[in-house]
């Protein structure tokens, strides 16, 4: 159950209307096609050899007997890769393995099959054998002198490091009347999309090497599948049907490469569907961080923040020199400090790759700085609501970076809006937490909140580009009758295309089902950058305002069909920034949206068990383009967040291997998981510089959801769980050690 | 490898489908690949997240544990069964209205899950929705608005439709303000 409130704003048709979604009419009926609903005739199969050894020189290959079975096609091996690289940032991992394996997930060959069947008996005939190497899984240990090295030729594991200096920190700490210290763990986490990744791949009509996969970038895909098989990119083509979620999980290549393979040596249709244990195992995951906050407040206002992240990139580098980054930029919230130290590295290991995973860097700092930022307001004697208005940005404060946040600051109205939803209420400038009255069943109910913020599109100096083409019919007056609107905007499920016909609908005056946005198809639709970053509202929405502003203007009479194609850069409207080496100063992001959740909690005290009762969920969006769909986003948002506050680990054996294999093992939330109640808050502080004023949310409402659980399981039972997930036996663990510290008179761990 | 092969007759969506199966092959393989019916979806393929449930004989089945030998002569209803001609079933609609579809590869399962459910137990409150829907993984709505649109749909099918026991539950059902908007 839910509510949105949503401020009034100027007149619109299509924008701000609870459209139903373009898509979702197909997807009842079950005709939504994903990649594993395609066949062609006559088409093979294809099957993985992963190798399945955490850390390994590979000594030898032998595909003699796969490729013996009568019905396969081709055994392909790392020699029948043309540029044996791949990666989104830099080209360090390989397609097929050739020579060492440095996680469980890489794939050693590809068997090619008339039936799947045959392929999957092909696959269990290859021998591969193994000189074992010494395994580093633990990213403190990794970045010793003498560690092992997982890239041989590096000076050490550690990929990269950034800092950031503003003011003096020491001398605000040496200063400070109230120091507090703690040490923060997130694990790793899993995507756990519901569609396993597939593919069909073929030779089209022109030639040219197809695949139809779900991928979040499918531009990038097509300069990486080039790249590996040598082809000029205009040989590749990638068709994006229906993807049953994504959450950057399918922002790196996974089997597109494999497949575009296949079809390239064989040339035949074929098609490759991973089962869940594959997808689980061989796909990169959400970056685990320690976080050490040190900071200190003087008279009651925080003046210093000390900060050291440490993340764990797994055996490639993938998106982590962009990843890690983000969390820098975020790691002190969306506070007001004087003095703020950050140092940040990201360590190779034999852990799965981390990679993009829905708030890309920024879901972990919070987790962070808002039990932190609890601890203060509890030592302070303040409540915790009154204590971060005191602190919270406003328009024109000074972020760490020393640049002036970007327009449109709606943090504080976030928090507001969802204490007083939760049962605070405003005494003076005091805000005085509810009372709570006691669970019948003997748990303690707690209430907790939490306040964060993320970027939306590219940034650090990125140019985050998006370009849309329209094509407007009209009528014999001239006036648009409808609209085909091509960008290659994959839609994950979030919505875009039905917020981008809302778009085009609004420019264009026309109903949005009169808007009809073609499916991703690399050589037809231009390229819209990735379905990440919470980007394409803001970023893609503008290209297609433009494109529709730019159709409109060439309307002339007796002109039956105008078109025209635009490309946001949002470099040339709101320009970004590298990090300065020395000081980290820089203009980090284009612009902000801003959440606050607040959680009410039942933690059973015999049992550590934490049931999430209640929730309040209040967004900045900017604008709330679709109000329907901005709710989904928020209960999808909860969802993940609630699992990675208390239930989500992807966890590997002693030897490296993977434990949690598939959802018997790797536990997201059910619906028996979830809060009962739900109330949605949409704050519409526009920014000038988005469509119709809207920032974008996709990312940002899981952001707060750990940090808030967290922060109420503190309230019901007084312990801090420093450490995610706060499972029954974590909760247990932080009584007992209060328990025991209590009787021997040392006092409660704060 | 030798495979054994059975003769098998499936009464799926109120067409007979009569096929020679390998007998380690599921009902959902049999659905997808043999009768080209690609709206019931895999997720896992072990029974734990619900994605491509079905309805066999009135009860929700997951149709990756259900070998298709097993399947020989009983009724099967996928998604593609739900709408009667280009009439939407309740719960679709419902689905459309409540913006319970997102990514959408859980619907399917979802619906199937849900019908099961309303068909034998016409106006369910919420805590029997959620216990009948457990075992149905999403991962981008939280449920939330697939709880409303089958609650919603339960308003829709209402007393009338339903002989058998609607009195009481059907009142309780739609006194429930459930519903978002």
């Amino acid at each position: 159950m839910s509510e949105t409130r949503s401020e009034a704003r100027p007149e619109t048709r299509s924008v701000g209307r609870s459209v139903s979604r373009v898509d979702a009419l197909e997807k009842v009926l079950g005709r939504a096609r994903y990649p594993a609903d395609f066949s062609k005739p006559g088409m093979c199969h294809a099957k993985v050899v992963w190798t399945g050894e955490p850390h390994a020189r590979i000594t030898g290959l032998d595909t003699s007997a796969a490729a013996a079975l009568p019905g396969v096609v081709a055994v392909l091996t790392s020699r029948d890769v043309p540029r044996n690289e791949f990666g989104l940032i830099e080209s360090d991992q390989q397609v097929l393995a050739a020579d060492v394996v440095r996680w469980t997930g890489e794939a050693v060959a590809v068997v090619i099959a008339q039936t799947e069947e045959l392929a999957e008996q092909a696959r269990d005939l290859v021998r591969v054998t193994y000189e074992p190497l010494p395994l580093v899984l633990d990213p403190i240990r990794a970045m010793a002198p003498d560690a092992p090295l997982i890239h041989a030729g590096q000076a050490s594991n550690v990929m990269a490091r950034w800092k950031v200096r503003h003011g003096d920190v020491e001398a605000a700490l040496a200063e400070a009347d109230l120091v507090i210290e703690a040490e923060y763990h997130v694990p790793l986490v899993e995507h756990a999309y519901l569609q396993p990744e597939a593919g069909l791949g073929y030779i089209d009509e022109e030639g040219r090497v197809t695949v139809v996969v779900a991928g979040q970038w499918p531009h990038d895909d097509v300069r990486q599948i080039a790249n590996a098989l040598a082809l000029p990119p205009e040989r590749v083509r990638e068709i994006v049907p229906y993807i049953g979620g994504a959450f950057g999980g399918r922002e790196d290549i996974s089997l597109q490469i494999m497949v575009a393979l296949a079809v390239f040596r064989t040339q035949v249709p074929v098609k490759m569907v991973w089962t869940r244990e594959e997808s689980m195992r061989c796909h990169g995951k959400r970056h685990p961080f320690t976080m050490r906050y040190r900071w200190g407040a003087k008279g009651g206002r925080l003046t210093a923040a000390k900060v050291e992240l440490i993340a764990d990139a797994g055996a490639y580098s993938s998106s982590s020199k962009a990843v890690v980054p983000g969390a820098v930029s975020v790691a002190t919230g969306p506070y007001e400090i004087p003095n703020v130290s950050i140092d940040a590295c990201v360590v190779h290991t034999n852990n799965p790759p981390t990679m993009a995973m829905r708030g890309f860097g920024t879901a972990q700092p919070p987790v962070a700085y808002e039990q932190h930022i609890d601890k203060f307001a509890r030592a302070l004697g303040e409540d915790p609501v009154s204590f971060r208005l005191r602190h919270l940005w406003d328009e024109g404060s000074i972020q760490p970076t020393g640049s002036p946040v970007p327009p449109g600051v709606g943090v504080k109205e976030t928090l507001r809006r969802a204490a007083s939803a939760a049962g605070w209420r405003q005494d003076g400038d005091r805000w005085v937490r509810p009372d709570l009255p006691p669970l019948p069943d003997g748990r303690r109910r707690g209430l907790g909140l939490a306040t964060a913020f993320k970027n939306i599109g590219y940034s650090f100096g990125f140019h985050d580009r998006s370009t849309a083409r329209v094509t407007v019919a009209l009528d014999e007056r001239g006036e648009p009758e409808r609209a085909e609107l091509f960008i290659a905007a994959a839609e994950v499920g979030m919505g875009v295309h039905t917020v981008l016909a809302q778009v085009a609908a609004e420019g264009l005056g026309l109903a949005v089902e009169r808007v009809k946005v073609h499916g991703v198809d690399t050589t037809r639709t231009p390229n819209a950058g990735s379905s990440s970053a919470s980007r394409h509202t803001f970023i893609s929405g503008n290209a297609v305002m433009e494109a529709c502003r730019l159709a409109m203007a060439q309307r002339a009479p007796g002109k039956r069909q105008v078109e025209a194609e635009y490309t946001f850069d949002s470099q040339r409207v709101r320009p970004t920034t590298d990090f300065d080496p020395e000081t980290g100063a820089c203009n980090p992001h284009i612009t902000y949206g801003y959440v606050t959740q607040a959680a009410e909690v039942a933690v059973d005290p015999v049992t550590g068990a934490v049931e999430v009762l209640r929730m309040v969920a209040a967004q900045d969006v900017g604008k709330a383009i679709n109000p329907l769909m901005i709710e989904g986003q928020v209960g999808g948002g909860l969802h993940m967040g609630l699992g990675y506050a208390i239930m989500e680990e992807f966890k590997l054996r002693e030897d490296g291997r993977v434990r949690t294999r598939n959802f018997s093992e790797y536990l997201v939330p059910t619906t028996l998981d979830m809060p009962a109640d739900l109330t949605c808050i949409n704050v519409e502080v526009p920014d000038p510089a988005g469509p119709y004023g809207a920032k974008g949310l996709g990312e940002h409402v899981m952001i707060p959801t750990a940090p808030a659980v967290l922060n109420a399981i503190r309230d019901a039972v007084g312990v801090d769980v420093g450490e995610l997930p706060a499972g029954p036996e974590r909760v247990w663990r932080a009584m007992e050690a209060a328990r025991a510290s209590a009787a021997s008179g040392k006092g409660v761990a704060r | 490898m030798d495979l054994k092969e059975v003769d098998v007759e499936l009464i799926v969506n109120g067409r007979r489908h009569k096929l020679r199966v390998g007998t380690n092959l599921s009902l959902l393989q049999v659905l997808r690949d043999r009768l080209g019916l690609t709206g019931t979806k895999e997720g896992c393929a072990a029974g734990d997240c619900g994605t491509c449930t079905v309805i066999m004989d009135g009860r929700a089945v997951l149709s990756c544990l259900v070998m298709a030998f097993q399947a020989d002569g009983h009724a099967i209803t996928t998604v593609e069964g739900l709408a009667a001609g280009k009439k939407l079933h309740p719960l679709q609609e419902s689905f459309l209205e409540h913006g319970a579809v997102q990514c959408g590869y859980c619907t399917p399962g979802m619906l199937m899950s849900a019908k099961a459910l309303l068909d034998a137990d016409p106006a369910p409150d919420r805590e029997t929705i959620k216990t009948a829907m457990s075992g149905n993984l999403c991962r981008c709505t939280g449920y939330f608005k697939i709880i409303d649109a089958v609650e919603g749909a339960a308003r829709k099918i209402g007393p009338a439709s339903t002989a058998r026991g609607a009195a009481a539950g059907a009142a309780t059902g739609s006194s429930k303000a459930g519903e978002g908007r």
